[in-house]
């Protein structure tokens, strides 16, 4: 039972960050920015390729995160600022469109292969009948820690009071005096960062390949909807609804229900799930589990 | 040299159907189809499993239709009260699970391997023949596809149509049932899809869930970005360049001498590129949208 919480919630781990950063981008933006992910998987190869070149993995990954948000915030201001401009439909296309410019980069620089870091092999630690590696220990350290970070800025500082404004109501924001635009920066750097510490985070865990990005996408975006689009801490609940359901699809036993001993649904069928979760969702609470300002219908 | 040629000119015709398809629902409609391959899919499924379970060519054809016409309307239903952008999330999610159920009912689909071995068209040719019978086969499908699409955008029908993308409460207004409009409009486009499909699965004689990829979907995209959104001649024009310029990819890699992974590469980035330059720099593709009614009225 333990190792079902345990499994969840380094699913969660590997989502929610990423769906944050989702989430916030597009209470400012107002569109779905599906070069997100990639951002994921760039933040973690270029950590493990920074660590090959022997830089020390915390620097490592601290430098890859940082310019991983740095490219997002110019990506934003060269490209989609003006694609906004026609329309968040087609903000929407340019930012696929990015993704596999993303997609191409990786398969040029990193090949087909899987990566992973050079980490020490350690014994799993075994917490209340559950085994625990010590990479996920960390990443999960780095996730929560990334989260606290995010609340304090966003409901403590000065800086996250304007970018709630500009989220909620952008002529009124403007009209007090804050620079709405400079407020898209920010969080469009934040997001970027926090995409990458993501994708660092599943690279800890095991091994990144060039599909990582595209794999994330529907299941973050799910979290994010789940979590009413807009509202970047619904988007924490929604990562987690998400990886309970696609823990229990595949290692609950359906045998009894089918008059069999052990019946198991396929792995792939994880994800399976977690889309049909998004559909139902856009279904019937088309605004989320957790309303917010985002008015979508 | 020019047996290929003939190869690449069906595959471009295969392309430009489902460009067609799409470009009534993206171009004219403003819905955002993500998720086109899934259309695809129903007809080559239903090709490859007419030929499995030995029912014919013609019930194949009409499992088709009929598969891809409630696919097409469940679309159209989902799509009633969603934005446009969520509409193309939720499209892709659905595609993809379609492909994950593909993947993994090996009693069905074969699973991972597919179905092989199905038949071709004009089996009694011998092969020179058969490849010019498909070709002159599939234009005259393009031609015809293209006259209808044509024939419907161009009357009254496509006048409400394109109210409906520009200005969705004046057409409400003056009596068209937008939601009845849009659910048209998918299950002809989802039936033009899944002729393509069902022809392309005899041509290549194999289905398997590598060729229902969302990325497939991304390509029909950047067909219709690249020719023009809302021009038929444009998806056309659109689907032949990127499939010749594709084809051409190889060629270039020998001579300059890369390795094999710069094929793949190569296409993501011409997609991509395509897209970013076509949304940036000329917004009306290649053939742009004529304004105003046909000279069907």
């Amino acid at each position: 039972m333990f190792q079902f919480l345990v499994d969840t919630l380094m699913r969660a781990c590997d989502l929610v960050l990423v769906a944050i950063g989702m989430s916030a981008v597009y209470s400012l933006m107002k569109f779905p920015n599906i070069a997100l992910v990639q951002y994921a998987a760039m933040g973690g190869m270029l950590a493990i390729v920074l660590q090959k070149a022997g830089v020390p993995i915390g620097a490592a990954i601290v430098f890859s995160v940082l310019l991983t948000g740095l490219l997002a915030v110019l990506l934003n201001e060269f490209l989609f600022n003006r694609m906004l401009k026609i329309g968040s439909s087609t903000a929407m296309i340019g930012s696929l469109a990015v993704g596999m410019i993303f997609s191409a980069a990786f398969l040029v620089t990193m090949g087909p292969n899987p990566s992973r870091f050079a980490l020490p092999i350690s014994r799993p630690l075994r917490i209340l009948g559950a085994l625990v590696t010590e990479p996920q220990l960390v990443s999960f350290v780095i996730v929560l820690a990334a989260i606290a970070a995010f609340a304090l800025l966003y409901f403590k500082t000065d800086l996250g009071r304007c970018m709630r404004a500009t989220s909620t109501n952008e002529v009124l924001a403007d009209a007090t005096g804050i620079n709405t635009a400079r407020m898209k920066t920010v969080i469009v750097l934040i997001s970027g960062m926090m995409a990458a510490l993501g994708g660092v985070s599943i690279a800890l865990k095991g091994e990144v390949d060039i599909q990582v990005g595209m794999d994330l996408l529907l299941p973050v975006f799910a979290s994010a909807i789940l979590g009413g689009l807009g509202n970047p801490f619904g988007a924490i609940a929604g990562a987690l609804l998400i990886s309970i359901a696609e823990t229990a699809v595949t290692t609950i036993n359906f045998g009894p229900l089918m008059g069999q001993v052990v019946v198991f649904l396929p792995v792939a069928y994880a994800s399976a799930i977690s889309f049909l979760l998004l559909v139902a969702a856009l279904l019937w609470r088309p605004r989320g589990l957790f309303v917010s300002e985002v008015k979508r219908v | 040299m020019s047996d290929f040629i003939i190869h690449v000119a069906i595959m471009s015709g295969f392309y430009a159907l489902l460009a067609l398809s799409l470009n009534l629902q993206a171009g004219f409609g403003g819905l955002m189809n993500f998720g086109q391959i899934a259309l695809f899919a129903c007809g080559a499924y239903a090709s490859a499993l007419a030929f499995r379970f030995d029912l014919g060519v013609v019930s194949g054809f009409v499992l088709a239709m009929v598969a891809a016409g409630i696919l097409g309307w469940a679309f159209a239903s989902v799509g009633r009260n969603l934005q446009a952008d969520y509409w193309g999330i939720v499209t892709l999610a659905l595609a993809e699970v379609i492909r994950i159920v593909a993947t993994n009912e090996d009693w069905l689909t074969g699973g991972a391997q597919g179905i092989g071995g199905i038949p071709p068209l004009y089996p009694g040719l011998d092969n020179q023949l058969r490849q010019i019978a498909i070709l002159v086969t599939v234009a005259l499908l393009v031609i015809a596809a293209g006259l209808l699409c044509r024939h419907l955008m161009g009357g009254r029908y496509g006048l409400a149509i394109k109210m409906m993308r520009e200005e969705p409460q004046l057409a409400a207004s003056l009596g068209y049932d937008t939601i009845a409009i849009k659910r048209q409009l998918t299950v002809i486009a989802a039936l033009l899809a899944a002729v393509s499909g069902f022809l392309f699965a005899r041509y290549v004689s194999f289905v398997g869930p590598e060729q229902i990829d969302s990325s497939e979907t991304f390509l029909i995209w950047a067909m219709i970005v690249v020719g023009g959104l809302g021009n038929n001649a444009g998806a056309i024009v659109g689907a032949f360049l990127l499939q010749f310029t594709f084809a051409f990819i190889p060629f270039v890699k020998d001579w300059i001498g890369l390795p094999t992974e710069y094929v793949a590469a190569g296409r993501l980035f011409l997609t991509g590129g395509g897209l970013i330059a076509f949304i940036v720099w000329r917004q009306s593709g290649i053939v742009p949208e004529r304004v105003g009614g046909g000279r069907y009225v």
